[in-house]
């Protein structure tokens, strides 16, 4: 037998609040899909912070439909934190307790709804986002901060170590792509849905901002060009510095807050020149090699809650306040090629002619079909049959010609780095990484032009031009970035 | 009946009415006997259960040897269905209508996993099968056909007589859920060559819990229920007695009175038809002539059932969803999208269906409750009316 409503369910059906469209609205915001039987739509006034004006439309179930009308309730004339915090619980207790099997759908519906208002209204002021301005988060609040949230656990703890240690903590969740599985939130789990019920159940308020413009233009085309330029991208780089950090720096100033914190694993250290990243308590995790170009101005405001942790002290802290997230598997991928298949994510957005492949003194082996195929160190798929193994140790987008040769051409004395971010002076540098969890190679460098000439003390093996090469005094980040070209081999 | 306000939902169940409650009283206040029992008293409880026997048999025609008693209408399609299926196990086939009650199309998904195969027929935009299709679909190694004599969401009447001639010339089973269509329509198994046919006490103001399956002479049934062998063997388990002389009493009182509840049904059935079309994006969904004199179905654009259904009994009127059987969970009917219905206009479905006790008054009352409901919804709709 299907349970069935609760009076206050029939109540707010029989008699909503808040029925109707907001004029000229600050923010609107739509969710489910009429083909599912479900859609719910918010509109809101915004002045001074506070939602002045609340209004709601929904196609759906009763539980939908006294759903909407008991959110109107919560959210009206509050604070935007204090309606951002508006959880599931929260309306089912107005309702009641507990909505029937099966219809438990409808908080999450109007929830999203109303959420997605937010981020409309967000996105309308996120023209300075766009500009690029953001502050030093010195005018902001003490004792406040907006927490980055993926949905993953290290996100999750961040926040939640950031609350226990007494900050007033503001979660916001990034719509990057429109690779997450599952946009309709009736029909499939989204990212973006589990990473504010995260934070509603720690009693945070949580914000989405819509990037999608941002992280195309900052990342995806970046991406994408450098394949096709010959180089070998790390989009995570890109992302961290230009869309996520700027993105978290703007809602932390439109809230007044000071602080920006991430899950990442790094610290920020204090050093004469200013703040600058650190390597973290975990080794293993070491996340300052994809830091690197985080500006200083918001280096200065940012908390790194996990780099006083191990990984292992992290997953027991969520086990141990019983977060959801405590076993989410690490994510590894690049976030917005769910399969993992970079190279035909590439093929598919850029022409790429066919080409030769040569050896060092320009002998021609054989032929390729794009340069896109081809990094730097790469053994496999070079088509070309020798006696001894090959690899590409360099591509020459110019000429469409991937240059092959024995390992140990691949092996790099000097490196011209440019692009670069410095938190201390370059003369502290003694030692540079090159990849992600590589070692860190003892160094000098020297000024040449607008870039840098590092001498490697001991030769590495197949340096990628677009990867990073970051600088280290100790377990501080002197600077980082772009590999340009390998020098002499 | 329990509930308040006024009750247009008698596809769903049937108020008992009072004469056969009456009939049925001796037989809960005093110890009922045991019907196999060989004193008096179980002879008793057996007389009356063969009395009961003879007044389901003249509702259709039928001899009373041909009528089993089992629990209800879908005890009776299970019966039917699997029955036929399972008394010839060389034949492995199995042709049915897309738009049968799940009492059917969960055994017939049943018999698909146990390795038969299925045709399924379509139907027209009325939810109407064509005999046509039957016969193309007809096999040598076909079990049995399943096609309902109305069908219980949209009403529409289904050609039986037709298909019931194509299934007997080639000498293939046909099994009919009649539960809605019995005692609305003139039934007569002495004319339609069906092999099965199911039905149900509670949807003709009999009690519920109790239902039968008329079995043509001469049918193979395996049966389903196993045990003491009552009901020739084809439904063990000691006889619902009470429940059985009622049904008798409810199918006597059917076959009199069909004629005049007939008139008065669709009556009520047209006024309301009327009453609501002139709400825009009201739709009536099923056949225009052939439906059943109590049946009402509609979709009603911008508005969900369900919300619908609850404002309405909040206002003092119970109507059913598009299908009061697949209404808990959220997935639209299948009869519904077998008609070419959206999805989006299946969750939009619901049915209201009149009966004898139904008056003018609460017709004309329903009509405007129907458009205040309506309204309020859709203004809380942010999906526009076409």
């Amino acid at each position: 037998m299907p349970e069935r409503y609760r009076p206050e369910v029939i109540e707010h059906l029989v008699h909503p609040q808040g029925v109707g469209e907001v004029n000229q609205p600050d923010g609107c915001g739509e969710a489910g899909d009429a083909a599912c039987g479900d859609v719910a739509r918010f509109t809101l006034r915004v002045e001074d912070s506070r939602l002045s004006e609340v209004c709601y439309k929904v196609y759906g179930c009763a539980a939908c439909v006294a759903a909407g009308s008991a959110l109107v309730g919560l959210v009206r004339g509050r604070h935007l934190l204090e309606a951002a915090r508006v959880s599931r619980a929260d309306v089912e207790e107005v309702l009641g307790g507990p909505l029937p099997e099966g219809k438990e759908h409808a908080l999450t519906l109007v929830i999203d709804a109303l959420h997605r208002a937010f981020e409309d209204y967000l996105d309308h002021r996120a023209d300075v986002l766009l500009g690029g301005g953001y502050t030093d988060g010195s005018a902001g609040e003490e004792g406040t901060v907006v927490a980055a949230m993926s949905g993953g656990v290290d996100s999750a703890v961040t926040a939640l170590l950031l609350k226990e240690a007494g900050y007033r903590v503001a979660t916001v969740t990034f719509r990057l792509h429109d690779g997450e599985p599952g946009s309709r939130s009736c029909c499939s789990p989204d990212t973006v849905l589990f990473a504010r019920e995260t934070a509603h159940r720690m009693g945070l308020p949580h914000f989405t901002l819509n990037l999608k413009r941002l992280f195309e233009r900052r990342v995806l085309s970046d991406f994408v060009g450098s394949y096709a330029a010959g180089r070998t991208p790390n989009p995570c780089v890109a992302c961290n510095a230009h869309v996520k950090f700027h993105a978290a720096a703007f809602l932390a100033d439109m809230l007044g807050f000071r602080h920006i914190a991430t899950g990442h694993y790094a610290r920020v250290a204090e050093t004469p020149y200013g703040p600058a990243l650190a390597r973290p308590k975990d080794e293993r995790k070491d996340q300052t090699y994809v830091l690197w170009p985080v500006p200083e101005k918001l280096l200065r405001r940012t908390v790194f809650p996990l780099g006083d942790y191990e990984k292992s002290e992290v997953r027991a802290i969520a086990a141990d306040r019983e977060l959801a997230v405590a076993h989410t598997p690490e994510s590894q991928d690049i976030c917005f090629i769910p399969d993992g298949d970079y190279r035909r994510f590439v093929r598919e957005r850029v022409t790429s002619g066919p080409g030769e492949v040569v050896d060092r003194s320009g002998r021609v082996l054989g032929r390729h079909e794009g340069i896109v195929n081809f990094t730097v160190g790469q053994r496999r798929g070079l088509g070309v049959s020798t006696s001894t193994p090959l690899y590409v140790t360099e591509v020459r987008p110019e000429c469409r010609q991937v240059v092959v040769g024995r390992k140990r051409d691949l092996l790099v004395w000097e490196i011209l780095v440019g692009e670069t971010n410095w938190f201390m002076d370059p003369s502290e540098a003694d030692s540079v990484q090159v990849r992600y969890n590589g070692s860190q190679l003892p160094c000098r460098i020297k000024r040449e032009g607008e870039s840098w000439l590092v001498r490697l003390e001991e030769p590495t093996m197949a340096v990628a031009p677009g990867q990073s090469a970051v600088f280290y005094a100790g377990e501080r980040v002197v600077g980082g970035g772009v590999i340009l070209r390998r020098g002499r081999g | 009946m329990q509930g308040n306000g006024v009750y247009l939902d008698y596809a769903a169940t049937s108020p008992l009415d009072e004469r056969v409650l009456q009939a049925m009283l001796p037989y809960l206040r005093e110890p009922a006997g045991n019907p196999s029992s060989l004193h008096s008293f179980g002879a008793s409880a057996s007389e009356a259960i063969e009395e009961a026997r003879g007044k389901v048999a003249a509702m259709i025609g039928a001899s009373p040897e041909e009528v089993i008693f089992t629990s209800g209408g879908t005890e009776s399609d299970n019966l039917g269905v699997l029955g036929l299926a399972r008394s010839d196990p060389g034949k492995r086939h199995v042709v049915v209508s897309p738009v049968e009650h799940a009492a059917v199309r969960e055994c017939i998904a049943g018999l698909e996993r146990d390795g038969y195969e299925i045709s399924r027929l379509t139907v027209d935009g009325y939810g109407m099968v064509d005999p046509g299709d039957v016969e193309r679909a007809l096999r040598p190694d076909t079990a049995l056909v399943a096609v309902m004599w109305a069908n219980n969401e949209v009403g529409t009447v289904e050609p039986v007589e037709e298909i019931a001639r194509v299934c007997a010339e080639r000498g293939v089973p046909l099994h009919v859920d009649a539960v809605q269509a019995a005692g609305r329509l003139p039934m007569d198994t002495g004319r339609v060559p069906l092999s099965t046919l199911a039905l149900s006490s509670h949807k003709l103001y009999g009690p519920q819990g109790v239902g039968a399956l008329y079995v043509r002479e001469g049918v193979r049934l395996e049966p389903v229920v196993h045990g003491g062998g009552q009901e020739r063997g084809l439904r063990s388990g000691t006889e619902n007695v009470a429940g059985i002389v009622g049904f008798g009493e409810a199918a006597r009182l059917a076959g009199l009175e069909r004629e005049q509840r007939v008139r008065h049904e669709r009556e009520l059935r047209d006024l309301l038809i009327a009453g609501v079309s002139e709400i825009p994006g009201v739709h009536l969904r099923g056949h225009p002539e052939e439906r059943l004199p109590n049946n009402v179905h509609l979709t009603v654009e911008g508005v969900e059932s369900e919300s619908l259904v609850l404002m309405l009994d909040a206002l003092g009127y119970a109507i059913g969803r598009g299908s009061a059987c697949a209404s808990s969970g959220h997935k639209a009917s299948p009869v519904l999208l077998a008609m070419g219905i959206t999805e989006e206009e299946a969750f939009s479905a619901v049915r209201v269906t009149v009966g004898k006790d139904t008056s003018r008054d609460d017709v004309s009352g329903f009509v405007g409750a129907f458009r205040e409901a309506v309204e309020r919804l859709r203004e809380l709709s942010p999906v526009r009316v076409r």
